[in-house]
């Protein structure tokens, strides 16, 4: 399989203000078949970053390219490509799971066979099935988790763009999460997702980028990075340099 | 529109039905209380069906049906107008699902337009009941040609857009000016305010200038006026020429204009949409914090100092929950300057008669503007999704409400101390009348806070989508002050008549004493409510 940068984050900054920047000449790129890590503190820029490239935050200086569009030029060009799991999903609290699925699947203009097929594949592996005729206001946060996370997978996007997507799920869908996001990279998906977790990072990514204040203080693939060591070990040592 | 738009659009309207939630809801008192709200809301357009064809067959009666079309026009655009600017903030900007609906393959001008469709069909059922019934009774007086009913209603719809489009575009010019600063919410809230001061004195400034050209005299007839307003604002020439000549010409302008300024507007607005919002939902953290000593406060303290930062933190619910409070204070300063005697002059546009007959209005007259909302009124819904909070906190819903109750006294009693001593002093009230209307002052307040209170507690509502949806159209808001507006001004016109038989001074003690007893009777009620929740 031919890999392509799917995903091209050139010098990007953006400031809310002031003088201090929320992310600061920011460069990365995410191959097709990359599961790329983003990690940093809280409040480092991850999610300024990550909100930027699906096309959410405005920003002025650099670029971001998915699949060769640019975010700012060809916002719908690169929409139609991606899926976004936020780390908090603010989903329609008055629609069923069902309704909200479908309403992502008509602005995607999935089919009717090929939605019926995902919605039933995912909803079964997550449990979630005999619930997504209630209100989505009744469901947990973990539930709205996987009702988003359904609803990103509907399109079978190119770039799948997850902001702490294990906050909230229970062991299981955290698992079921871990082996769809595998399954996807082996079909050519680029995956590139913040978390805390280093442990999950460690195992889970071939690419990592480490964010503190802004900048990118290191990154590159797993093995380059950490050179034998643990992610941890590498984080805290690259903290600690900066 | 192309499918995803409407498909955008049908959610928007999916994701805030009651009827939809009432489906699938398997919560009975959710559904009991949706039954309440059509209840309600059935009422509502009954009245306003009601007081729409009862001003239209005044109109006949006194042979001036002909104005009809146009006044209707002139009513439904001025109420767009006003209601869509208090609402454009909240709907078109900083709304809770942006980031999921930015995500998806949706240009921003779609959101924005189809947020701006929500916002009029929302609000459509309103001006359709103003229209129908004045066409009700111009077809009575008038007995036009059949024709023209359904003219009328196909253009009806046609009246509020353009009203509802100026009014939302000056919203997204405040929100884009806002946007390049810093304290952007606060720029926004200045901008809101500084917009609606200018909105409610145009009138004056209208009159002062125009005070040459006699205005006065055609003040004086009615029907002239709406005709000659009509002749000004063209979409409401146009409904009206529609209506009595048959104008295709005008019915055409009307279509056509709302239509070509529907589609302008918003690819203006689409060019902007994703800086202003970006601006807005995020905050500059200027982490320059330094641990200090820390002061302790009691839990109602702390409870009204967590409400002024939730009014200080949304333009909507600032411009909203402050209005009165501002208005009152600008009323207070106007008085002082051109004079409480001129002022009344002004709005009874000369009539002969002893303005000393208002003073003992005066406090009532402070309270039509601070009592229009009390922040009680819609806080107990605004804790919405946060309600978490204080449900987890070892307090009482006792303690909760009565730190509610104390930010609207804290909020409305200095405003309204400031308004009266204005007034007062520029009409050279005694000062044993000052101190009583003082004190009716601080006993309205407490009615309102109470009142307010009552309302909140039991029609709060927590799920809502967008904070508008229960600041502005809460049934809680609405029951507070309907009301509570037709009180005072039917107590100001008592007031009034009463200091012509009585003595003025007994009339204010007998004010306070009912006004008092009444926030008594509230706060009790307030207090069981909370008692019930836990």
């Amino acid at each position: 399989m031919d890999s392509k940068v799917m995903l091209d984050i050139r010098n990007y900054s953006k400031s809310y203000g002031g003088d201090k920047k929320a992310a600061d000449d920011v460069s990365l790129s995410v191959m097709s078949g990359d599961i790329y890590g983003f990690i940093g503190h809280n409040g480092a820029g991850k999610s300024t970053t990550i909100r930027a490239v699906v096309g959410v935050l405005d920003f002025t200086d650099g670029d971001i390219y998915i699949d060769g569009h640019s975010v700012k030029d060809e916002p719908m060009e690169c929409k139609k490509i991606t899926a976004y799991i936020p780390d908090n999903p603010d989903l329609y609290d008055n629609l069923t799971g069902i309704q909200y699925l479908n309403f992502v699947a008509d602005v995607f203009g999935i089919s009717a066979s090929d939605r019926g097929e995902r919605i039933k594949k995912y909803a079964d592996l997550f449990e979630i099935t005999d619930s997504l005729g209630d209100l989505i206001g009744s469901y947990s946060h973990g539930m709205k988790q996987k009702v988003a996370i359904i609803s990103a997978l509907i399109h079978d996007p190119k770039l799948l763009v997850l902001d702490e997507p294990f906050v909230g799920l229970d062991p299981k869908a955290t698992f079921t999460l871990k082996e769809i996001m595998h399954e996807m990279c082996e079909r050519g998906t680029a995956i590139f997702f913040s978390t805390h977790v280093l442990d999950v990072a460690e195992k889970l990514c071939n690419k990592v980028a480490i964010i503190k204040q802004g900048r990118i203080i290191a990154s590159g693939t797993m093995e380059e990075l950490t050179e034998g060591h643990s992610l941890e070990e590498t984080f805290l040592e690259a903290e600690n340099e900066q | 529109m192309n499918s995803n738009n409407i498909l955008l659009f049908k959610t928007l309207l999916l994701s805030t039905s009651q009827r939809n939630i009432f489906k699938y809801t398997t919560d009975k008192k959710k559904k009991k209380r949706i039954i309440l709200a059509y209840v309600g809301l059935a009422c509502l357009y009954a009245m306003l069906v009601g007081y729409s064809y009862l001003t239209t067959v005044g109109y006949g009666k006194f042979g001036l049906i002909g104005s009809a079309p146009a006044l209707c026009a002139l009513i439904i655009s001025l109420l767009a107008f006003v209601f869509t600017f208090f609402k454009t903030n909240g709907y078109l900007f900083n709304f809770r699902e942006y980031d999921m609906l930015m995500s998806l393959p949706f240009e921003a001008s779609t959101v924005a337009a189809c947020k701006f469709l929500y916002m009029y069909v929302k609000s459509l059922p309103y001006y359709l009941c103003i229209s129908i019934s004045v066409m009700v009774g111009y077809g009575k007086y008038a007995h036009p040609s059949v024709i023209v009913y359904p003219i009328w209603i196909i253009l009806t719809p046609f009246i509020p857009i353009i009203p509802m489009l100026f009014s939302a575009f000056i919203g997204f010019l405040i929100a884009r000016i806002s946007s390049g600063f810093k304290k952007n919410n606060l720029i926004q809230t200045i901008l809101t305010f500084a917009f609606v001061i200018f909105c409610f004195s145009l009138r004056y400034i209208i009159e002062y200038v125009f005070r040459e050209d006699k205005l006065q005299e055609t003040m004086d007839n009615l029907s002239q006026v709406t005709d000659d307003a009509a002749s000004v604002y063209l979409p409401a020439k146009w409904f009206a020429d529609s209506i009595t000549k048959l104008g295709i010409s005008d019915m055409l302008l009307l279509v056509g204009v709302s239509l070509v300024l529907f589609a302008l507007i918003f690819r203006i607005v689409g060019r902007s949409y994703r800086n202003i919002n970006s601006s807005l939902k995020s905050h500059a953290a200027a982490k320059n914090f330094r641990m200090t000593d820390q002061k302790k406060h009691s839990v109602e303290q702390a409870i009204a100092f967590k409400e002024l930062k939730r009014l200080m933190g949304s333009t909507t619910y600032m411009v909203n929950g402050a209005m009165g409070e501002i208005l009152a204070a600008l009323l207070g300063i106007v008085t002082l300057i051109v004079g409480f005697d001129k002022i009344v002059a002004v709005v009874t546009q000369n009539a002969p008669f002893d303005y000393a007959m208002v003073y003992p209005a005066i406090p009532l007259i402070v309270y039509f503007f601070i009592g229009m909302v009390a922040t009680t009124a819609c806080s107990p819904s605004l804790e919405g999704r946060n309600y978490w909070i204080v449900q987890s906190l070892p307090i009482t819903k006792t303690t909760l409400y009565k730190g509610k109750m104390l930010f609207n006294m804290y909020l409305s009693v200095p405003f309204m101390f400031f308004a009266i001593l204005c007034l007062c002093i520029s009409a050279k009230v005694s000062l044993i009348d000052m101190v009583l209307f003082l004190a009716l002052g601080f006993v309205l307040c407490a009615f309102s806070t109470t009142w307010g209170c009552v309302c909140g507690i039991k029609h709060m509502r927590l799920d809502w989508e967008n904070e508008v949806e229960v600041i502005k159209q809460g049934s809680a808001v609405a029951i507070y002050m309907f009301p509570n507006m037709f009180a005072v001004m039917i107590l100001c016109v008592l007031v009034v008549i009463a200091g012509q038989y009585a003595d003025q001074r007994v009339v204010t003690l007998v004010l306070i004493l009912i006004a008092g007893l009444l926030s008594a009777l509230s706060y009790k009620r307030a207090i069981k409510l909370a008692e019930k929740e836990g």
